[in-house]
């Protein structure tokens, strides 16, 4: 069971919360925002409010709409949800100057995430597109445990076990992402912390797209090293209570 | 310094597991459960085993205070549990119409558990939780029960939470959660609930992982007692883990109170797998009402070397004997950890000791530690309490405290 409020929050932190990542890893993604500022603000009725800002090719998440350019405003979390998966056009309710940005430069930067997040075949077979795409995708996963550890009513429990800290995902070599745990509270750092609480490490960036396709089970890679685990292990546990729902809600 | 373990066979064997197994080993025994941190420090697969010592795949040899989480209680292969169930195994063992050894087994079960006046017979701990759980709920006909958070209870449904793979929000919808030691937090649930709880169930102690482990506050179980008595709410005591590792007359006669039911498994027959749940003659016939039995849950041999178990631990003055070995191994942990500046918490009845590395919150450094033991041959786990079994000798300790002491220096200089 999933719920459309939680999912819009990872379509709003987690999905479109990773264009700053695809920016930077993505040379395309930062020639499409280069020039001069420009921001969209997204409001959901019942759900998120944030803003993607852009500038001189890189982009950064802010919460809230207060300062934006562009205002897409959604009657509803499902409304918004819509927005991502392709069945619902949006009417800007503000910045009618910045609409080219919006059709043109937005919408080929979110069809370029799409390229990455569900990635063919044919495009994995290019080593540095497939170390892009799983990279986004550890971002993605790192954005979507702190909403359903937030939002979801069972994710809620999970982080109702976890204890202050901070949690790490890392691919060994590679990205790394942290989650701050306060009072049950989860938040994705939108650039890793130095240290950590507790820390789960994938041997290379194969082996954590495996996971993250599911063609790998974790709990035998912990029995072979290929997935490391160290510090407070209840974080780790309940967090893979959580990553068992970031499957369910982006699948 | 000692020669450091390589277990290149059990990885091998691993690698053959995890492709007919799901997760190789799964469970508590497992590497993932058991936090084998880091892989390379520990062995996966055991080859045979004597007293208080298991030997690898590998050749290496374990001073062992997991004790197979608990069943080690006299030591490996104890001869005089070996013979009873030899014997008994000689005559028969699951057989159409159960053996009288079993009546036997329940008889000694009544005459040395304090609380006891029947017993009930299953093969894991968490048979006999579940039928406790069952027994309560066919007793009241009430569906609520409150367990302490931190709580260990089994694998059935019902013991588990709402986050874990394959459990429905349904199978722990009557599940209620206060904080051990918390009486106030307790009352207010029962206030809340009044009339709808069916069984408080808890551990004698608080023998959560992660953490130093929590005995009650004095009068606790007394207040506990009292209030379930007061709201015909039926007392439940895991006695699984530390059963007859605290008082052979049931940990509940430890803290000086009487539960209506207490469930016990690990150290019942030495590693011959029998459960019994026992209780008060009040709810002999809900227990009689159930529909639960299982394949193999009157086999013959158990009983019989549940017997032989029994009356060895009487014999030897347990659990005593065991405080006593746990007594001498805190005291020399707690100096070598000081010698290298080191603040370990030992904690628990010394009989199950929970051992902790303070300095650190995050437990590195306390992983770090565990992990130098194993290499160099103690089996000690990161985040669970240890099981002191009899076969434990003075030598075993002593060594145990070399290694120890070692293993704080290696960490000490890493560090620094």
């Amino acid at each position: 069971m999933t719920d459309a409020v939680t999912l819009s929050y990872i379509n709003l932190y987690a999905i479109l919360g990773s264009l700053p990542h695809l920016c930077e890893l993505v040379p395309e993604a930062a020639e499409l925002v280069k020039g001069k500022p420009v921001s969209i603000g997204f409001q959901v009725k019942g759900g998120p409010s944030a803003t993607l800002c852009f500038s001189d090719g890189a982009c950064v998440l802010r919460e809230g709409v207060d300062d934006c350019d562009v205002l897409l405003p959604f009657s509803s979390p499902e409304k918004f949800n819509g927005l991502i998966d392709g069945t619902v056009t949006p009417v800007p309710k503000k910045g009618f100057t910045k609409i080219r940005f919006l059709l043109k430069n937005f919408t080929a930067l979110t069809d370029l995430l799409t390229r990455y997040l569900r990635a063919g075949e044919a495009d994995l077979q290019d080593e540095t597109f497939f170390t892009r795409s799983t990279t986004l995708m550890l971002y993605v996963i790192a954005g979507a445990i702190s909403q359903i550890g937030n939002h979801d009513k069972i994710g809620r429990f999970s982080a109702s076990n976890i204890p202050d800290g901070i949690i790490r995902l890392a691919i060994q070599g590679g990205a790394a992402a942290t989650i701050q745990v306060k009072n049950h509270v989860l938040a994705t750092d939108p650039v890793p912390a130095a240290d950590f609480t507790a820390c789960m490490e994938f041997a290379d960036i194969h082996l954590a797209r495996d996971l993250f396709d599911g063609k790998v089970n974790a709990v035998a890679c912990i029995g072979t090293g290929e997935i490391r685990m160290s510090g407070m292990i209840s974080m780790l546990d309940n967090v893979n209570r959580i990553l068992d729902r970031v499957a369910l809600y982006l699948a | 310094m000692r020669k450091l373990n390589s277990y290149e066979n059990s990885r091998a064997q691993f690698a053959r597991a995890a492709k007919v197994i799901p997760s190789g080993i799964y469970g508590h025994q497992g590497p993932a459960e058991g936090c084998y941190i880091p892989i390379e420090a520990f062995p996966l697969y055991s080859d045979h085993a004597q007293g208080s010592y298991f030997w690898d795949v590998d050749g290496n040899r374990f001073i062992d205070y997991m004790c197979a989480y608990g069943p080690n209680v006299l030591g490996y292969n104890d001869p005089d549990v070996d013979e009873a169930a030899r014997r008994q195994a000689e005559k028969e063992n699951c057989v159409t119409a159960p053996s009288t050894v079993m009546i036997d087994f329940a008889e000694l079960l009544v005459d040395t558990v304090a609380s006891a006046d029947w017993a009930f017979f299953a093969k894991n701990g968490n048979d006999v939780t579940t039928g406790a759980v069952m027994c309560a709920r066919a007793y009241t006909h009430r569906k609520k029960i409150v367990f302490f958070k931190g709580y260990y209870h089994g694998v059935s449904p019902w013991t588990q939470k709402i986050d874990y793979p394959g459990i429905l929000e349904e199978d722990v919808c009557n599940n209620l959660y206060v904080e051990w030691n918390n009486f106030d937090q307790l009352c207010e649930v029962f206030e809340r609930y009044k009339g709808e709880i069916a069984a408080v169930i808890g551990q004698p102690y608080m023998h959560g992982n992660f953490m130093d482990n929590q005995m009650p506050a004095p009068g606790f179980w007394q207040k506990v007692r009292k209030l379930c008595t007061d709201n015909d709410v039926v007392l439940i005591i895991d006695d699984v883990r530390a059963g007859f590792r605290m008082d052979l007359a049931g940990s509940d006669h430890y803290f000086g109170f009487e539960a209506d039911l207490i469930c016990f498994c690990k150290a019942l027959a030495n590693g011959y797998n029998v459960s019994a749940l026992c209780g008060k003659d009040f709810l002999k016939n809900s227990m009689s009402s159930l529909s639960y039995t299982g394949s193999y849950w009157m086999s013959a041999v158990p009983f019989a070397a549940g017997i032989a178990c029994l009356t060895k631990m009487k014999k030897l003055g347990m659990p005593e004997l065991l405080i006593e070995k746990g007594k001498k191994l805190k005291g020399g942990l707690l100096k070598a950890a000081a010698d290298n500046g080191f603040n370990l918490h030992v904690t628990g009845i010394e009989s199950l000791p929970y051992l902790r590395i303070a300095d650190d919150p995050s437990l590195r450094l306390h992983q770090q530690w565990v992990a130098e033991c194993v290499k160099r041959g103690i089996f000690f786990t990161n985040h669970h309490n240890h099981f002191i079994n009899a076969s434990l000798s003075d030598a075993d300790i002593q060594e145990t405290i070399e290694v120890a002491d070692e293993a704080f220096r290696v960490i000490r200089e890493r560090m620094d």
